[in-house]
């Protein structure tokens, strides 16, 4: 934080969520930097999920706080919808709009929410949707696309909101094996723009590659923090070490 | 009468051509009644409806809680009143109960007022049901991207949810053409009424009925054809085109 390049943009304190008696997120505090590719690792049911959802607010912590850009997030739906709007989120289900077309769906948000006129809105649409190869489509409806064109279309979607930070949900969880490889290209590609990437996923290689950093996450807690390089060679936890080892054994036995 | 007619068939052909103006004016008040009790209808069932699916949360301020949730019960008490009555048992009270409060309802306003609210209180299930249909992500989508909660229900699940609507739309439609017969017990001169009264001077109401039920048919014939293409209409197309003007060479 002293250092001027690693500007913090979001923090997170004491961020709990209860789901009736289950409680999925016990006190978690991390920061974001601006830049920073986090990737959260973790089996199923670690509260990944509900994490990144908690920082989008889809899900209201039961305790705890959540700062963006130094200042304490607001509570009127106002407020809230000025923050997703600088925060986006990519989904395992895409959750393109049914109803539109693929240009309509990267043109909603930019008329909608930041105002912008036609021709910049569609401007926008158009570069997006060409950085992730898909400006062709810009008549299709997402029932017409496959799993991975989609989640490219969803990317750049969020992408024309010009967000400061991009979450993603498991966005390749829900792909055929053969899709999953262009939308982690787009997603490499994309890190490499310096935008600030929160990936909950399952794609170790990708984590490694990609991530300026890396979280472990067990029953709610965040168990591992460390850059790639440690985390996959050297990891001090001892439940990471085990996801790990088992991880290793896995892609030894399809190899 | 010089050549009175014989047997069912010409007895219906006469009765149809001598009070041709009785079921011209029957049909035409037939047709309103449940055009306008339909259209209403569904725009009351929307709001009772939207009113019944929207949910409350810890944050919202106190007078919106006290507010939304005197709407809710409201609409509660009004769906099960609605549909667990008769309509012609609500016909006969709210005609009846107006005019006693001093209020000298015309009967086809009165019957209008009963087939809105019948309408709106069967429709309200329909788009509850049909918001409910459309899977959450959608919704999720648009809020996330800092769309407010009511600009995504009006531009991304409601449209949506309307297509899934229309075919009971449509149904409730039909069903509102034939419920209005019932609006004769209030003095509606709707196509029943009209029966009633010209089959009653030469005492032929098996032929007068008959006439009756062939322009029921008629209608609902003509318009179930009409539905069923815009139903068509709006499933849209199937393919799509290319923007080849953005495509790359190298793809």
């Amino acid at each position: 934080m002293s250092d001027n390049n690693k500007k913090e943009i979001i923090r997170v304190e004491e961020l709990s969520k209860n789901f009736g008696e289950h409680q999925v997120l016990r006190k978690i505090d991390f920061s974001v930097n601006k830049g920073d590719v986090i990737c959260i690792l973790g089996s199923s049911g670690s509260g990944k999920s509900t994490l990144l959802r908690c920082i989008n607010q889809l899900e209201k912590q039961t305790y705890g706080k959540i700062y963006f850009d130094g200042k304490e997030l607001g509570r009127t739906q106002h407020e809230i919808n000025i923050y997703r709007s600088k925060v986006g989120m990519v989904f395992q289900s895409f959750n393109l709009f049914n109803n539109m077309t693929v240009l309509k769906n990267c043109m909603t948000g930019t008329r909608k929410v930041l105002h912008l006129s036609k021709e910049e809105a569609h401007e926008r649409a158009i570069n997006h949707l060409r950085s992730v190869g898909m400006a062709p489509f810009i008549n299709a409806y997402p029932a017409q696309l496959s799993g991975g064109q989609k989640q490219r279309v969803a990317i750049a979607r969020g992408l024309c909101m010009d967000p400061d930070v991009l979450l993603f949900d498991e966005p390749t969880s829900a792909l055929d094996p053969e899709m999953v490889g262009e939308v982690l290209n787009v997603m490499k590609s994309l890190a490499k723009t310096g935008l600030t990437m929160l990936i909950v996923t399952h794609e170790m290689g990708f984590a490694r590659d990609v991530s300026t950093r890396v979280l472990f996450m067990d029953k709610g807690y965040i168990v591992e923090d460390a850059p790639p390089e440690k985390f996959f060679t050297s990891p001090e936890n001892a439940r990471t070490k085990e996801f790990l080892s088992r991880y290793i054994s896995d892609g030894e036995r399809r190899s | 009468m010089t050549n009175t007619p014989n047997g069912v068939f010409e007895w219906i052909w006469f009765i149809a051509s001598e009070y041709a103006q009785l079921f011209v004016e029957g049909t035409l008040i037939t047709l309103a009644v449940s055009v306008a009790g339909t259209i209403l209808g569904f725009i009351l069932g929307f709001i009772v409806g939207i009113a019944e699916d929207s949910k409350l949360s810890r944050n919202d301020p106190v007078p919106k809680k006290i507010f939304l949730g005197i709407i809710k019960g409201i609409s509660k008490v009004y769906i099960e009143l609605f549909r667990g009555t008769p309509m012609i048992v609500q016909a006969m009270i709210i005609y009846y109960g107006l005019r006693q409060g001093g209020f000298e309802i015309d009967p086809i306003m009165a019957g209008i007022l009963v087939t809105v609210l019948n309408t709106g209180a069967y429709m309200a299930e329909t788009v509850r049901a049909g918001i409910k249909s459309i899977d959450i992500g959608q919704r999720e989508g648009a809020l996330a991207m800092g769309m407010s909660p009511i600009s995504a229900m009006m531009n991304i699940v409601l449209p949506q949810a309307f297509k899934n609507i229309v075919p009971e739309m449509a149904n409730m439609f039909l069903t509102n053409l034939k419920m209005t017969s019932v609006l004769n017990v209030i003095g509606v001169k709707e196509l029943f009424l009209q029966a009633k009264t010209a089959g009653g001077t030469y005492y032929k109401y098996l032929e007068s009925y008959l006439v009756i039920a062939i322009i029921y048919f008629v209608l609902c014939f003509l318009f179930n054809r009409i539905f069923l293409f815009i139903e068509k209409k709006m499933a849209g197309k199937k393919d799509y085109a290319l923007a080849v003007e953005y495509m790359d060479n190298n793809e």
